[in-house]
């Protein structure tokens, strides 16, 4: 019998392994920096871990015993949370600028968030915060944002052609109350509390420059270590393909010198809450699960791999079983995920697990779950990088008979802000 | 450098808490006056205080800006023409420094406010006799409920997310301070004029 404090006892010790293993590399370095304090601006970008190559060199960091990120620069050429291993805990907003919004009070919005996020990320409380022990122990908390088309729309600034809706698949089943938005926030830490406080700091002194259009919370599996990939509520490893973020293809998360100027150094994200039919997958066993993936359950490597392989081993699409069917499914999630090297998209996903939503006719809660995964993806051009990928998994692919994705959105976002600039401070000439 | 590398391997091995971690941050960086971890540019930056032209600054400081929209929903209509100034006060010589009032391009009027309670039992503001002393390097906090500067006699609420220009008088000379606009909802406090009658801020018309 597992109790919830067999687990938490159990904690330490597999992070200790973890840490020896894949965290230790990135304790050494926040040593280093830390120690030095030499930690500069320009270093939050190039920090960080590439999942899967290990917790990386996070210069500009605290890290505690588990390998979590305990307070991160705000200050930088680049946003934090983006190449960071995720957090455990994260809310996810949009927010819609009010009618009659113009560049002065889009400003004001992003001059407050801007001193909300320094704040918050070093621990302390914001401006007017009355409870700012809540913010006292910042749990790696990072808080990221972003804009969608009506920004530079409204101060003057080029308006990238991906900056809108993606185009319509034949799976969505998209809601207005998980779409669209005109700014982001991303709050991620590995407190709950610290999200929940952060959050509700923001929103309260955003006052009426905005209005929040759509809220989701998510969470991931706490005893992961940085550089273990996501294990969805499905129980299927995911996200296990990611381009070396802080290597050879960093030009494929940031936007370079081809972008619009105001966005040199931001990138862009794609947020979709993707339903989960727990329901119906229950019906479903463990061999068809791992046919439908196309990979092992436990251990997340491809299916032609060994069942104890890392998940990261290489997929054999050509091995056939003996009867001659790839043993790699045709419609499997990582036969059809799969594409050329230009797609790659650096995943950040989230479950959720809400209560089961009331049917307003009956005034009961309908089912046993309200399950699914908040699919989120950075890259530098969400067309040419993720747009092909999800065209092809809209085509085919087994997963689409247990999920639904049901709201959508592409934001931009901004590049890091430099000392003496608030977050977008090229959006306003 | 090699100190906290140390410090930090053997809280590794001890799966030590964070805090712990935050505190070896703190003797490595050496830094004394923040509670903030990251001994980086972040955690100073990350003090707001406000332009040091003068004898006294004031650290995390903020205009107090209430919305119209926001007060109408709770059902207060508001008094827009006055409101508070919050944050700490801080003393940069090594001479005790009293502030006795200020002024403002946005305010006809500022005074220096304290909080007490009246004969009657409830929480009034009211002008500070004899001003705020600072100690010599030391600090006065300013916070809804208790002592704060009160920018009076305004032509409508500083909107959120601009800044504010003040200009302390102090028994050092003046202290011109830009302070940051934050939407707020409390500090809707009685207000006892020098010598006047109880009102209330909110609702209250000021003459």
């Amino acid at each position: 019998m597992s109790t919830g404090s067999d687990r938490a006892a159990a904690g330490p010790g597999r992070r200790t392994v973890l840490l020896s293993g894949l965290g230790g590399i990135g304790v050494l370095a926040g040593a280093a920096g830390l120690g030095g304090c030499t930690s500069s601006s320009g270093t939050a970008g190039a920090s960080g871990a590439s999942a899967g190559a290990g917790a990386g060199s996070a210069a500009d960091t605290l890290r505690d015993a588990s390998g979590h990120a305990t307070a991160r620069a705000f200050r930088g050429e680049r946003q934090a949370g983006i190449i960071e291993p995720p957090q455990t805990y994260a809310v996810f907003l949009a927010v819609d600028l009010p009618t009659g919004a113009d560049a002065d009070s889009v400003r004001r919005l992003l001059t407050i968030w801007t001193d909300d996020a320094e704040k918050l990320m070093s621990g302390q409380g914001t401006l007017a915060d009355l409870e700012p022990e809540l913010a006292a122990v910042p749990a790696g908390i990072t808080v990221t944002i972003g804009v969608g088309r009506r920004v530079p729309e409204l101060t003057g600034a080029a308006v990238p052609s991906w900056l809108a809706p993606l185009p319509a698949y034949k799976i969505d089943k998209l809601q207005e109350r998980w779409s669209g938005g005109d700014l982001f926030v991303q709050v991620c830490a590995n407190s709950p509390t610290t999200v929940a406080h952060a959050v509700r700091r923001m929103l309260t002194n955003m006052g009426s420059l905005g209005r929040v259009r759509w809220q989701q919370r998510g969470f991931r599996e706490p005893f992961e270590g940085p550089g273990i990939p996501m294990r969805n509520l499905f129980g299927q490893v995911d996200g296990t393909v990611q381009p070396d973020v802080t290597g050879s293809e960093s030009a494929m998360l940031w936007i370079g010198s081809a972008g619009p100027a105001w966005l040199h150094g931001g990138s862009t994200v794609v947020v979709r809450r993707i339903a989960m039919d727990m329901e119906v997958w229950d019906r479903v066993d463990r061999e068809a699960r791992e046919n439908a993936i196309g990979r092992h359950l436990g251990s997340g490597a491809p299916l032609t791999s060994p069942a104890d392989a890392p998940p990261t081993a290489a997929a054999d699409l050509d091995a056939k079983t003996p009867l001659g069917f790839h043993v790699i499914d045709d419609g499997s999630h990582l036969r059809r995920a799969r594409g050329d090297n230009k797609e790659k998209i650096l995943r950040r996903p989230y479950s959720y697990d809400d209560a089961p939503e009331v049917d307003p006719t009956t005034g009961r809660m309908s089912g046993l779950s309200n399950t699914g995964l908040i699919f989120v993806a950075y890259q530098a051009d969400p067309m040419t990088q993720f747009a092909p990928m999800q065209a092809r998994l809209a085509e085919k692919d087994l997963l689409n008979l247990w999920t639904t994705p049901i709201g959508s959105a592409v934001f931009a976002i901004l590049p890091g802000a430099k000392d003496g600039e608030i977050l977008g401070q090229a959006l306003f000439g | 450098m090699s100190r906290s590398t140390r410090a930090l391997g053997a809280r590794s091995v001890a799966a030590s808490a964070a805090l712990l971690v935050l505190a070896a941050g703190l003797a490595g960086c050496g830094s004394s006056s923040t509670s903030a971890p990251a001994g980086t540019t972040g955690a100073t930056a990350a003090k707001s205080p406000a332009v040091a032209t003068g004898p006294v600054t004031l650290v995390n400081g903020w205009v107090r800006s209430k919305d119209a929209m926001a007060t109408t929903a709770t059902g207060m209509a508001g008094d827009m023409s006055m409101t508070g100034v919050f944050g700490m006060l801080t003393n940069t010589t090594d001479k005790e420094i009293t502030v006795t009032g200020g002024s403002s391009p946005v305010a006809g009027m500022v005074e220096v406010h304290e909080t007490v309670k009246n004969a009657a039992g409830v929480m009034v503001m009211q002008p500070k006799a004899g001003g705020f002393v600072i100690p010599a390097k030391g600090t006065f906090e300013l916070k809804p409920g208790g002592n704060h500067i009160m920018l009076m006699k305004m032509s409508g609420m500083p909107k959120i997310g601009t800044s504010v220009q003040l200009t302390l008088t102090t028994s050092a000379g003046p202290a011109t301070l830009t302070i940051p606009v934050r939407n707020f909802a409390g500090g809707d406090e009685n207000y006892v004029p020098a010598g006047g009658a109880t009102t209330s801020m909110s609702g209250m018309t000021h003459s």
